[in-house]
């Protein structure tokens, strides 16, 4: 990350940019915090988190799911999209296959239902080897796969937003829907981890 | 306005190489893929990028890719989202 | 001709790294990061330039610069770059 040198640099630009366009009536610097909080307080893993748990325990829910990812979600009070409004398509992995996603071109990411993305997966190391040698960047991330599962990258190129429906882990049938809920983490719904 | 390919068709990417933006990346063009499934109208990037009004709408398809196709190895597949205009069938037994 | 956001498939970018990154823990790690969000998120609403023309003048920064860059600098140039195609600002107005 940059130094605190350059950040200072760079966050004396910023202010002076938004100064000019407040000036010149383009934006309005009250709306922007308003609109900042209201995106950080309604985009959260959480989101990504509550979409499994209720998939895990309603089957019904979850085959619309499957079906069509942008309804579905909607039913809980949920849209995909950020600027613009997205698609959602929901990917299931099962005992034989597993799904992992990237966007190999910018930084694609449904963060609406996952928050801003980490690092790592804006980052070049992971846009680039994801899709040539997934395996080996799942195992960096400490998930190693049986050989025979059937891997699928799903690279976000256009304006579908991808989320991966995990496993739902062994020992669990007792669990209430909020239990279930703590036990996704981020990766997971990225497809970087199992459950 | 009807789709050009339904789930399931073979279909290859264009080998374009443009200058301008475009969500074809390098890493897929001239491959042959699978129709995943169609993910609705979108105004083609490429075009929208430079800030044209003018932008088809194009239908969007979830094609799949064999690594081996795109990488010459491996055993995973790739799924990209691909505007139509990225891709031209593909014959049943083509080579 | 490739840009350098075109990645796919490269290699010499080294490990992913990947967990237990402090930094992950906030979605932002400065307030400009988030000014910076919040700025381009506006000038997409009102309509002062879309999201592929905001894509475009992030893959048109020259390769060195764009590796070089963080993630929200990447951003803060191309915002700057849109915003004086457009005659938003004229150039040279944003420089220190």
């Amino acid at each position: 990350m940059s130094g605190t040198h350059t950040d200072a640099a760079i966050s004396r630009r910023v202010r002076k940019l938004e100064a000019l366009l407040e000036e010149r009536g383009i934006v309005a610097g009250a709306a922007l915090d308003e609109a900042l909080d209201a995106f950080l307080a309604g985009s959260s893993p959480l989101n990504g988190a509550r979409i499994v748990a209720r998939a895990w325990t309603d089957p019904a829910f979850k085959e619309r799911l499957l079906a069509d990812g942008t309804s579905a979600v909607a039913e809980l009070g949920y849209a995909a999209g950020g600027v613009q409004p997205q698609r959602l398509r929901v990917v299931e992995n099962t005992a034989r296959t597993h799904n992992v996603v990237v966007c190999t071109l910018c930084s694609c990411y449904p963060v609406r239902l996952l928050g801003p993305s980490p690092s790592w997966y804006k980052s070049e190391a992971y846009r680039s080897r994801v899709v040539r040698e997934p395996r080996a960047v799942l195992a960096e991330f400490g998930c190693v796969l049986p050989a025979d599962t059937e891997i699928t990258v799903w690279d976000s190129s256009a304006e579908t937003r991808y989320l991966v429906l995990p496993r739902r882990p062994a020992g669990t049938d007792d669990l209430t829907e909020q239990a279930l809920t703590d036990l996704v983490t981020r990766n997971a719904l990225i497809g970087t981890a199992t459950l | 306005m009807t789709d050009r390919f339904a789930s399931g068709a073979r279909v290859r990417t264009v080998h374009h190489d443009p200058t301008h933006h475009t969500r074809l990346p390098r890493y897929a063009r001239g491959k042959r893929g699978v129709i995943v499934e169609p993910e609705g109208r979108h105004p083609l990037a490429d075009i929208r990028s430079q800030g044209r009004g003018d932008a088809p709408l194009e239908q969007v398809y979830a094609v799949r890719f064999a690594a081996r196709e795109l990488w010459g190895e491996g055993d995973h597949e790739v799924v990209l989202d691909l505007w139509e205009s990225y891709l031209e069938p593909e014959a049943e037994a083509g080579h | 001709m490739a840009r350098i956001n075109d990645v796919g498939g490269m290699t010499g970018f080294g490990p992913v790294v990947t967990a237990d990154d402090p930094d992950d823990t906030e979605p932002f790690h400065a307030d400009w990061e988030a000014r910076v969000f919040a700025l381009n998120s506006a000038l997409v609403r009102e309509g002062v330039y879309n999201l592929d023309e905001f894509r475009d003048a992030v893959e048109t920064m020259p390769p060195g610069e764009y590796l070089a860059a963080s993630y929200y600098e990447r951003w803060f140039h191309a915002i700057r770059v849109l915003l004086e195609r457009k005659g938003v600002v004229a150039a040279g107005e944003l420089d220190d």
